[in-house]
């Protein structure tokens, strides 16, 4: 017995040496609005960005973007105009074959040690277009990419439709080829999404079922098994997360060995406790707790013009806003100034434009969004409601919807607007709803009539994606279009540049659909505002990605 | 007949959880949203939205999807009747595995709360009301009204402030441990119980310790309207004839107080208890000032993100809670005074 018992505690303390880390290692605290609700890129939570937190951190994409020269507030910002190999080394473009062959890096290795081919890129693929998961965002982002075979077809009741098929095939374990169905530039950008980085098929396969084949319970309530810099340690939903580094991480170890994630719903909570030092960075905070730290000695705020903004939503189906007068006259009603002081504290600039003004191709607008109540009360009066006489029929459109859990951020701002728009006759009236109530109203039923919206960030960099988002008309290949935007000349542009192969005839025709945006103030843009961070001063490295998460990889603590 | 009564109210507790689990069945599905768009956020295609919709059942009759949910279809999925309350439409981790996880918490927090304003707001209470008007019922009258009248969040981001960020005796508000501290393997879920059964003196210390601020600002929020009750009771205790009585006949001043107790405390554990139930759901905004992951939170974070199973899962379960308090309570009544059960 005692000798089993001394096993016991050999076993133990040996256990305990493995596991724990060296009294050396770097380790940091993060403090988060909330930790991933699950992990699997196809799960019902996948939308939820503290979900994707978790997703880029474990799992590696096959492309990326390479650094810009230049950065932006001390953030390393991503040139868009050149993609890189990520699981990807290389690839090559047969367009007369509309194929792709992508060259595979070798001896990457996962968590547990199991080595990356293309076996893990075909699971990753053929899980996609098995639509088995709540939300088929892999499908989504393969059928934008035009990859041949990922059509609405796999959603009918033909099985053999929603197996892989010929349009991704591996030519050995370390060549990939992927086929689309027409000319489209959008592959490079959806591969480079969380929604289609790639799992580690061994560990994957090893959780399957036969109600759960493609493991979405596993990923979405225990791991995701992958080849990124970090693997998990510990996840308790609804309070925290924790990361070690993948010591065999193919960019070489990560410089933080342990990264904890801790749900700390109040904000301010989040800045005292980063205050006392005890955690290293936070996120989520309102423009006004940055601003607050901005000037405390051993934090450092770094802020990016990424693509988060604020617009107003006006509804087309809903009058008065069917009106282009007075969608016109709204947008001279914005003070734009005042929101950039007292609702963002400086850290916004007026956005000129529909989509995000760092995405290739981005065109400011040649009508000026400017602010001018004069102009306003002219567009009002000719557009048949002088000093707002008439608008009163129109009360219940006249409310103006946002999220209610961004009171805290949206408060202040649609509290200017109302007054203003009070100020030129508009009777508009606040109407606070919850997120998922909005969300269910501007995606789905399309019936919000006029809104304040914070929370459109085109996850795809491209203009067509953003436009094909938002823009188009949604029998013509449109997909939000909360506002029922329909204009033939941009469905048409839209349809060319689709398939258009040539970069600049292409960037010339979404050029024009940001013009005729503009004409028909398809929303009011008001503006780009800063995507914020703020933490310790011995932590540097920050690195913009287009979802808005962190890579812890890309940090180091000095 | 103690027997008989407690069968007959258990018996009742069930038909008012059958009607409840069907009432807030159909109840929350009146809710003004669909819960099929957060899914798909990215997505909002006829066709994803169908898989969505789909995938969460929603494209069955209601019917139907009631009779899944009661477990009247075991073969599509387990319901109540085979002791399955489903799984999350946002984790789809099982709600009963969920619940697990966060009811403890609250019930940890709430229970010791509760027992800090009893032994604190009893005897200040039967203090105010054996001097009436004196200095130490003007001083308790003041201490309860201040207590009472702001919201509790405001009180924890104060204590927050004064105890952890000025004056760093009480730890970061980051939940029921450090983030850096293993938890113990969970047996009960109950952090302290757990943590003393498997030996590890150090984290039942840092829960008690990560306890402490949360516990103090809900004592003091309810110490307010429970020091007035208790202080009430007792002053009509004490007019009563037979008080009075005993003091005629001159009894001590502490048999008469302790007399007095016993019928004062009757009305006053029946309004705790129901405030008790109350609170297990209530005690969400000290939950979230504290970042502790209480049941609480759990249950606004589905009632935003419209997760029926989830809301379902919770009305039933702080339900039945609450009618097994109630349950207690009339038994201890009965201790006090028998006549309630014939």
């Amino acid at each position: 017995m005692p000798s089993s018992g001394k096993f016991l505690a050999a076993a133990t303390a040996a256990f305990l040496a493995f596991t724990s880390l060296p009294a050396s290692a770097a380790q940091i605290l993060v403090l988060s609005e909330d930790v991933p609700a699950g992990l699997d890129s196809d799960g019902p939570s996948a939308a939820i960005p503290t979900s994707q937190s978790g997703m880029v951190n474990m799992l590696e994409p096959l492309v990326g973007y390479a650094a810009a020269s230049v950065k932006e507030d001390g953030v390393i910002m991503p040139d868009f105009s050149k993609p890189v190999g990520l699981l990807a080394e290389s690839w090559t473009y047969d367009p007369a074959a509309l194929t792709w062959t992508f060259k595979l890096r070798e001896g990457v290795k996962g968590c547990t040690g199991d080595t990356f081919t293309s076996a893990d890129v075909i699971y990753t693929f053929a899980r996609a277009k098995s639509v088995s998961g709540a939300a088929p965002i892999g499908w989504f982002l393969s059928n934008v990419a035009s990859i041949k075979g990922f059509t609405t077809d796999v959603f009918g009741k033909d099985s053999k439709a929603k197996e892989l098929g010929d349009g991704i095939v591996a030519l050995d374990d370390y060549t990939v080829q992927i086929k689309q169905s027409q000319p489209n530039a959008l592959l490079l950008p959806v591969l480079a999404i969380f929604g289609l980085q790639i799992f580690d098929k061994k560990i994957m396969e090893a959780h399957a079922t036969a109600q759960d084949p493609w493991s979405h319970d596993y990923g979405n309530t225990v791991n995701a098994p992958g080849f990124g810099s970090y693997c998990l340690d510990s996840w308790q939903k609804g309070q925290s997360i924790s990361y070690k580094a993948n010591t065999n991480y193919y960019r070489g170890k990560p410089a933080i060995d342990k990264v904890v994630v801790r749900r700390v719903p109040e904000s301010s909570n989040r800045v005292a406790v980063l205050r006392t030092g005890q955690a290293q960075l936070v996120t989520g905070l309102t423009p006004k707790e940055f601003d607050s730290l901005r000037s405390i000695a051993g934090i450092t705020v770094e802020g990016v013009t990424g693509n988060q903004n604020l617009f107003e939503h006006m509804n087309f189906k809903s009058p008065p806003f069917d009106n282009p007068k007075v969608r016109e006259a709204v947008s001279h009603a914005i003070p734009y100034d005042q929101i950039i002081a007292t609702g963002y504290f400086g850290q916004a600039t007026i956005w000129q434009g529909f989509v995000p003004s760092g995405y290739p191709g981005y065109v400011p607008s040649a009508k000026d969004f400017i602010y001018d109540p004069a102009k306003a009360k002219a567009l009002l009066a000719e557009a048949g409601f002088p000093d707002g006489k008439g608008l009163e029929k129109f009360v219940d459109n006249l409310q103006l919807s946002y999220v209610s859990e961004k009171e805290s951020t949206l408060g202040p701002i649609v509290n200017i607007l109302q007054s203003s728009f009070r100020a030129i006759g508009i009777p508009v009236t606040l109407n606070p709803i919850p997120g998922t109530q909005y969300g269910d109203r501007q995606l789905v039923k399309g019936d919000l009539p006029f809104a304040v919206n914070d929370q459109e960030e085109p996850i795809g960099v491209d203009v067509g994606y953003a436009v094909q988002l938002f823009f188009v008309t949604k029998d013509k290949g449109g997909l939000y279009n909360m506002v029922n935007y329909s204009n033939s000349k941009v469905d048409d542009l839209w349809t060319k540049a689709r398939v258009e192969p040539d970069a600049n005839v292409r960037n010339q025709l979404l050029a024009e659909i940001q013009d005729q945006l503009a004409a028909d103030v398809a929303w009011a843009p008001i503006v780009e505002y800063k995507t914020q961070w703020a933490m310790s001063s011995k932590l540097t490295g920050l690195r913009w990605y287009a979802d808005n998460s962190i890579r812890f990889f890309d940090l180091t603590l000095r | 007949m103690l027997v008989r009564y407690i069968a007959k109210r258990l018996g009742l507790g069930i038909l008012q959880l059958i009607g409840l689990v069907i009432g807030v069945f159909f109840i929350i599905r009146l809710l003004p949203a669909d819960p099929v768009a957060r899914l798909v956020g990215m997505n909002a295609s006829p066709q994803a939205y169908a898989q969505a919709a789909h995938q969460l059942g929603l494209d069955r009759p209601l019917l139907t999807q009631l009779a899944i949910y009661l477990g009247f279809e075991p073969s599509v999925q387990p319901g109540l009747l085979q002791g399955s309350l489903g799984a999350s439409w946002v984790t789809d981790s099982l709600v009963m595995s969920e619940i697990a996880q966060y009811l403890p918490v609250t019930i940890t927090l709430v229970t010791l709360s509760f027992l800090l304003v009893l032994i604190v707001a009893v005897p200040i209470g039967m203090l105010g009301a054996l001097n009436p008007g004196g200095r130490t019922d003007k001083g308790v009258f003041i201490y309860s009204l201040f207590a009472g009248s702001q919201p509790e969040f405001w009180w924890g981001l104060l204590f927050v402030y004064i105890f952890f960020f000025r004056l760093g005796i009480a730890p970061a508000p980051l939940g029921s441990l450090s983030p850096m501290t293993d938890p113990p393997a969970p047996i009960t879920g109950f952090l302290l119980i757990d943590s003393l059964l498997e030996g590890q003196w150090s984290v039942f210390v840092e829960a008690l310790d990560h306890l402490m601020l949360p516990v103090v600002t809900l004592a003091f929020v309810l110490s307010g309207p429970i020091i007035k009750m208790v202080r009430q009771n007792m002053l009509r205790a004490l007019r009563s004839d037979f008080v009075l009585y005993a003091d005629c006949v001159g009894l001590p001043r502490d048999i008469i107080a302790r007399y007095a107790l016993r019928a004062a405390m009757a009305p006053s554990m029946t309004l705790i208890g129901i405030l008790y139930g109350f609170m297990l759901g209530g005690a969400v905004l000290v939950e979230n000032v504290f970042s502790l992951g209480g049941i609480g939170q759990y249950a606004v974070r589905a009632v935003l993100a419209f997760d029926y199973p989830v809301i379902q899962g919770v009305v039933l379960v702080i339900t039945a809670i609450s009618l097994l308090v109630y349950l207690a309570l009339d038994l201890f009544h009965a201790a006090i005074d028998p006549r309630i059960i014939v």
